[in-house]
């Protein structure tokens, strides 16, 4: 997730390293940093840092050391990348399966949410299922592609992956 | 030039037809006619080193159904090996089981010091590099823009035009009877049979669709670009291959509720070597409907390029065959011969 966050500074130093030091502990990506010298407020620097972090929990970590170590936050604003995740299946897929698969998919790291909606009935011996969904990092669209790769060899179905997949 | 036409059916006709078509082109670019020397069939063989009428060839395959006089069973390689020639324009059938018998004619050729210039898949998606050491080593050009997607000039335009550029990434649809079969699906919520009996009728799929419905045709080209575009040294048992058979109308229907269709790509990447359908977003280049062929290239420098033709065809491919033989009277005409 990228976030971006005001931060008040006191006027003295070491401030800034103090700050910015739980991003990189926390294994967080600095991207920029912009000092805001003329933005004073009760003896205070205004400074806006740019950063990615892995998850909310890092992003919390981070929190309580700016807590901790008196450090303002005016404002701060939390994006989450996501990257699509698009899948056709088809063949013979019992229901089981499809409850089977939806469990797998939603217990995968990194997997923000997910849709199963399919075509025919249970009875049918073709059946077309549309994986659709969210995930919150790259490296998951590629755990994605090898578990229904595999599985579509495994259970002989057709597997229709999105084009950026 | 002196050409000889290897296989004389439907690329073969074509190639002779538009050779008749583009003399004065020759005269006047090269200050040289090129001329039919020879032409032969699976059966029938015909040669004149005054040269042949191309017209004629052509009248006479369609009267009688052969070249000319019935050729003696073996002695094919011979006569390449031994008659006076320059170019051998090579468009027999592809074979992708054992290459033959193009192999053994592009092979001959090129050991006896002859240019070639080929439409046939089947020899280059199988023996790619042993095909143009052999070419390097007899100091002759092999050539093959018509090998993939027909008119689509994405070979030379990779070789050639984009030299100077690092080319990442390659993705494109390389079958157009594919591409009509799915896209029917799509526009009329067809069943695959009744698409496939439809592009049949159409002459658009064969008899027999197994090789282009199972990706194998599609494989053999992307096999070939990856050969000759990035370096690559694989046939087409390489590449990692899914087919169109068994796609239903709920699925093609399920993509388009996502303004998704379904296309069979090829895919050729740092991780990717793949036929395979894939859902494309509706009004994306390669979401492309009929029977054209399409390649997107992704290179350093330019960014994307996309080129886009008619995948085949009789004029189509003698067009892409015509794009070749220029090119080796442009080099023969740079170096003074």
């Amino acid at each position: 997730m990228k976030v971006n966050v005001n931060l008040r500074l006191k006027d003295i130093p070491g401030q800034l390293v103090g700050a910015l030091e739980p991003i990189s502990a926390n294994d967080g990506n600095i991207r920029g940093v912009v000092h805001h010298h003329d933005d004073r407020l009760g003896g205070r620097i205004a400074v806006n840092v740019t950063f990615e972090v892995r998850n909310e929990q890092a992003l919390d970590r981070i929190m309580e050391v700016w807590k901790k170590r008196e450090v303002d936050i005016a404002k701060i604003d939390a994006f989450f990348d996501t990257y699509p995740i698009q899948y056709l299946i088809v063949g013979n897929i019992p229901t089981k399966e499809l409850e089977s698969l939806t469990k797998a998919l939603e217990s995968m790291e990194n997997v923000a949410s997910i849709e199963v909606r399919y075509t025919g009935s249970a009875n049918s011996s073709s059946r077309a299922a549309l994986v659709t969904g969210k995930a919150s990092r790259k490296e998951a669209i590629t755990s994605l592609d090898e578990f229904f790769k595999k599985r579509a060899e495994k259970r002989d179905y057709i597997l229709i992956r999105g084009l950026d997949q | 030039m002196k050409v000889v036409i290897a296989g004389f059916g439907t690329v073969g006709q074509g190639i002779a037809e538009v050779i008749g078509m583009r003399q004065e082109l020759f005269s006047k670019s090269f200050r040289q006619k090129v001329r039919i020397v020879g032409a032969f069939d699976s059966s029938t063989f015909v040669k004149d080193a005054k040269g042949l009428d191309p017209g004629e060839l052509v009248a006479r395959k369609a009267a009688t159904g052969g070249v000319g006089a019935k050729s003696q069973e073996g002695k094919i390689r011979e006569f390449i090996e031994e008659y006076d020639f320059d170019t051998l324009i090579e468009t027999t059938p592809t074979n992708i089981l054992d290459a033959e018998p193009g192999y053994t004619y592009i092979m001959a050729a090129l050991n006896a010091g002859k240019n070639v210039v080929t439409s046939n898949k089947g020899p280059l998606a199988l023996k790619f590099r042993e095909l143009s050491r052999a070419a390097e080593r007899n100091k002759v050009q092999l050539r093959y823009e018509a090998s993939v997607g027909g008119a689509m000039p994405v070979i030379n335009l990779s070789r050639e035009l984009l030299r100077g550029e690092h080319i990442y990434s390659l993705r494109g649809i390389l079958n157009g009877t594919c591409n009509f079969i799915l896209n029917r699906m799509k526009d009329e919520g067809l069943p695959f049979d009744q698409a496939l009996r439809e592009a049949q009728e159409m002459g658009i799929a064969e008899r027999d669709p197994s090789y282009d419905i199972d990706g194998v045709d599609s494989a053999c080209k992307l096999a070939i670009l990856a050969n000759a575009i990035f370096n690559m040294d694989v046939t087409y048992h390489d590449i990692l291959r899914t087919g169109i058979r068994s796609i239903t109308e709920d699925a093609i229907a399920l993509a388009a509720e996502q303004k998704k269709v379904v296309r069979l790509i090829g895919e050729i990447n740092d991780k990717r070597l793949e036929v395979s359908p894939r859902m494309v977003p509706m009004g994306h280049p390669l979401a492309i409907g009929g029977t054209l062929n399409i390649v997107q290239l992704i290179t350093d420098l330019a960014g994307e390029i996309t080129v886009v033709g008619r995948g085949a065809g009789r004029r189509e491919t003698a067009s892409a065959l015509l794009s070749d033989l220029l090119a080796i009277l442009s080099d023969d005409h740079a170096k003074g011969r």
